[in-house]
């Protein structure tokens, strides 16, 4: 039960600082994208991708702690 | 459909006399893009030809209509006019009621303004008269004294005032509008006026200057606002007027507009074009599909005149971009535009995309409840901005989207607002509700997939690598086929990155095996039993074991061949790219990761709210219908937004960064799309 208790903490780390870390690098590139798409609408498409580069971390976080889930 | 359309280089040559007249004939067949011409630096004999002569006539009405439409704040762009008119009429038009418009216009523009400045005039003096007007003192009276200061404005505190005057000095007069303001006029003899002064500023006090003029302010004031009621009648009537004159110029603008933006953009077309003293040449590019078209007409219309020379392009050419589709992928060509325009040489994804992005943003939310909603919510978005192209294609997408939710909720999931139709065994949490149960009928439509259990977690999982894979590899089989003429480097690349794919998919397929396992055991019986359990399950399968994890063969043999290949081909810089793959792949989790977000999400508003409603207390009741409701509205719109960005983001980075390379130029044909006039 113990051994589940830890597993779970670092589940929880792994999803959470993963997050953490996304939001991070968000709250830059969306400040930069919405900026640019303001000065030049068709930025926008391309300020997107930027946007939504980061989000791949936190899917790393979130497999991480499927697997350490699954080992409960 | 997978490539735009194939455009021909060609060069038209021809004698200046017959200009006008081939400038006529490509402008009515709209299909031929000029290219700008740019004189060889060589050639002296070639020049940037000059706007024909009408062009500065043709400009200068434009500018007239142009400054009549804006006086008249007449947006001349998609109006409904009556019928359209020919262009010979219009031409009489113009050549007619250009000047008087103008004329019109301007006079009553003109007549507005002074009637609103005078109007403004007076409001300003009466805004400044109107505090004296209720002490009733001739504004003459209050300046002219050589022994007494007057003091007028507002004051705060009146009652220290008038008590403390008369302690200062007997010698003065105080004045009071006796309205709620407080206005005073207070004369008072000069040698007391420092004192008077730090008094009223005690008193919180703020001057009124005093306005110019004569005579009682009351009189003036009444005799303004006489003149006022009188400016504003003429005034309605002037808009009255403009609004009539709007009225009737408005069909005539429209249709003259059109007709000049048209004569203009063909009398300065030769600016395009490359001239010598006697001949004009014209490059352009002509869709290969209507060149025969083209020519012909060229030929019949001008006898021949014209010499019509196609020119095999060369790589450094940019043709323009001319996608050709069926109409309803056609809708997807805004999503593709949105980030960038297919170049020539490109594929054109719209097909792919009309179907994966619809497919991938259905997945994600998987529900049919939220299907239906969507679906009525892309109607509505579609005739709510009808106006807007961009607006309706959204719209459009939502509804496919919402098409394949729907089915995804009802075969798959099973399930309608984050609530299943039935259980089929005893559920995780403690208090499960289904629709089954909340009913009291039974609903036989099983969830395939439980989104809210560990397993049906791991099965979204698998499926989203599986999907990952699959439009990963379409990615990159397309990549190859694009580069295989134009970089053989990059194009073998690609196919070790397919390599390094198929590796990669397999391990994990290995992984899940118990998953993958259940759903092809209905497969067992038919006629690929021998080729699936015989051949290829025990090929996969065979593998080493690394630390408990079984390695296949079959992924360390496509997974070390591909990446020496990159490595040979793109040296050590090629792993990042091995890298850039494994995390594209993982990246498709999130099509499992919305999925099951946006359930848990609905999971627990539900119990949150039917726990209310279901708690006999019918006032609790009724909060947890609104409850519920509001919550289900917020998952819903929660669910809509981050699935629809995250299944264009999944197209946009992980699927086009494989093939796709945009910044196409648009193709432009000369000529125009008339809305108001006709040649007829």
């Amino acid at each position: 039960m113990a051994d589940a208790g830890i597993i779970a903490i670092g589940a929880g780390v792994a999803i959470g600082s993963a997050a953490l870390a996304t939001a991070w690098a968000q709250k830059t590139i969306g400040a930069a994208a919405v900026g640019a798409a303001a000065e030049n609408e068709k930025m926008f498409g391309k300020g997107l991708i930027y946007m939504v580069l980061p989000e791949t971390i936190v899917l790393f976080g979130l497999v991480i702690a499927f697997l350490l889930w699954t080992k409960m | 459909m997978f490539k735009p359309q194939e455009m021909t280089r060609t060069l038209l040559l021809g004698a200046k006399q017959d200009l006008e007249h081939t400038i006529e004939l490509l402008h009515s067949l709209d299909i031929v893009h000029i290219i700008d011409f740019k004189a060889p630096d060589a050639d002296q004999t070639l020049h940037l030809g000059a706007p024909t002569i009408k062009a500065s006539g043709v400009s200068q009405h434009l500018l007239k209509v142009r400054s009549s439409a804006q006086l008249l704040q007449l947006n001349t762009e998609n109006q409904k006019i009556s019928q359209k008119h020919s262009e010979k009429q219009v031409q009489q038009d113009i050549a007619l009621q250009i000047q008087d418009m103008e004329q019109n216009i301007q006079s009553l523009m003109e007549a507005k303004t002074r009637l609103e400045e005078h109007f403004r005039k007076l409001d300003e003096r009466i805004r400044q008269l109107e505090p004296f007007a209720s002490m009733d003192i001739p504004l003459e009276d209050y300046q002219g004294y050589g022994h007494l200061l007057v003091f007028t404005g507002y004051v705060r505190d009146l009652k220290k005032l008038t008590d403390t005057l008369p302690t200062l000095t007997p010698d003065y007069e105080l004045f009071t509008s006796g309205a709620e303001d407080q206005m005073i006029g207070l004369f008072i003899v000069k040698h007391h006026g420092e004192d008077a002064h730090k008094l009223l500023n005690d008193c919180g006090f703020t001057e009124v200057k005093l306005p110019e003029g004569t005579g009682l302010p009351k009189q003036f004031i009444e005799k303004w606002t006489e003149q006022k009621k009188e400016l504003s009648e003429k005034l309605l009537q002037t808009t009255k007027d403009i609004l009539e004159c709007r009225k009737r110029y408005a069909e005539f603008i429209f249709a003259s507009e059109e007709y000049l933006t048209i004569e203009v953009q063909k009398a300065e077309a030769p600016v395009l074009f490359g001239t010598t003293e006697h001949s004009f040449l014209i490059d352009c590019w002509i869709p290969t599909q209507q060149l025969p078209h083209v020519t012909e007409t060229i030929e019949k219309e001008l006898n021949g005149a014209l010499y019509i020379q196609q020119v095999t392009s060369t790589h450094d050419d940019e043709p323009p971009t001319l996608l050709k589709n069926p109409k309803p992928v056609r809708r997807f060509e805004y999503l593709l535009e949105l980030y960038s325009l297919p170049n020539y040489r490109d594929i054109d994804p719209s097909f792919l995309l009309s179907f994966i992005f619809p497919l991938f943003f259905g997945l994600m939310i998987g529900d049919i409840g939220y299907g239906i909603l969507l679906i009525l919510f892309g109607v509505l978005f579609m005739k709510l901005f009808k106006e807007s192209e961009g607006f309706t294609n959204i719209g459009w997408y939502i509804i496919i989207a919402g098409i394949f939710s729907s089915i995804f909720g009802l075969f798959l999931f099973g399930d309608m607002f984050g609530l299943p139709f039935m259980l089929t065994h005893a559920a995780e949490g403690e208090a499960a509700y289904s629709w089954s149960s909340l009913l009291g009928i039974h609903i036989p439509i099983p969830s395939i997939i439980h989104k809210m259990e560990s397993l049906g977690m791991t099965q979204l999982l698998v499926i989203s690598i599986i999907a990952g894979s699959l439009h990963l590899g379409l990615g990159l089989l397309i990549g190859f086929f694009v580069e295989r003429k134009h970089n053989k480097k990059h194009a073998i690349t690609k196919i070790g990155l397919l390599m390094v794919l198929i590796a990669l998919a397999l391990l994990i397929f290995v992984m899940a095996d118990w998953t993958i396992g259940q759903w092809i055991k209905p497969l067992r019986g038919t006629a690929v039993e021998p080729l699936l359990w015989g051949t290829l399950i025990p090929l996969v399968k065979s593998g080493i074991s690394l630390g408990g994890l079984i390695v296949p063969y079959i992924t360390l043999v496509f997974g070390i061949l591909g990446i020496l290949i990159i490595m040979v081909v793109a040296g050590g810089f090629g792993l990042v790219e091995v890298l850039e793959i494994t995390s594209h792949l993982m990246s498709y989790t999130r099509l499992a990761a919305i999925c099951v977000a946006k359930a848990a999400m609905a999971f627990a508003f539900n119990m949150i709210g039917l726990g209310l409603i279901l708690s006999g207390n019918i006032l609790i009741g009724i909060l947890g219908v609104i409850l519920l409701i509001f919550m289900q509205l917020m998952v819903f719109a929660l669910g809509a937004l981050s699935s629809g960005i995250q299944a264009v983001r999944l197209h946009y980075v992980e699927f086009f960064m494989k093939f796709y390379k945009g910044e196409g130029l648009r193709f432009n044909p000369f000529g125009y799309k008339r809305k108001y006039t006709s040649t007829e």
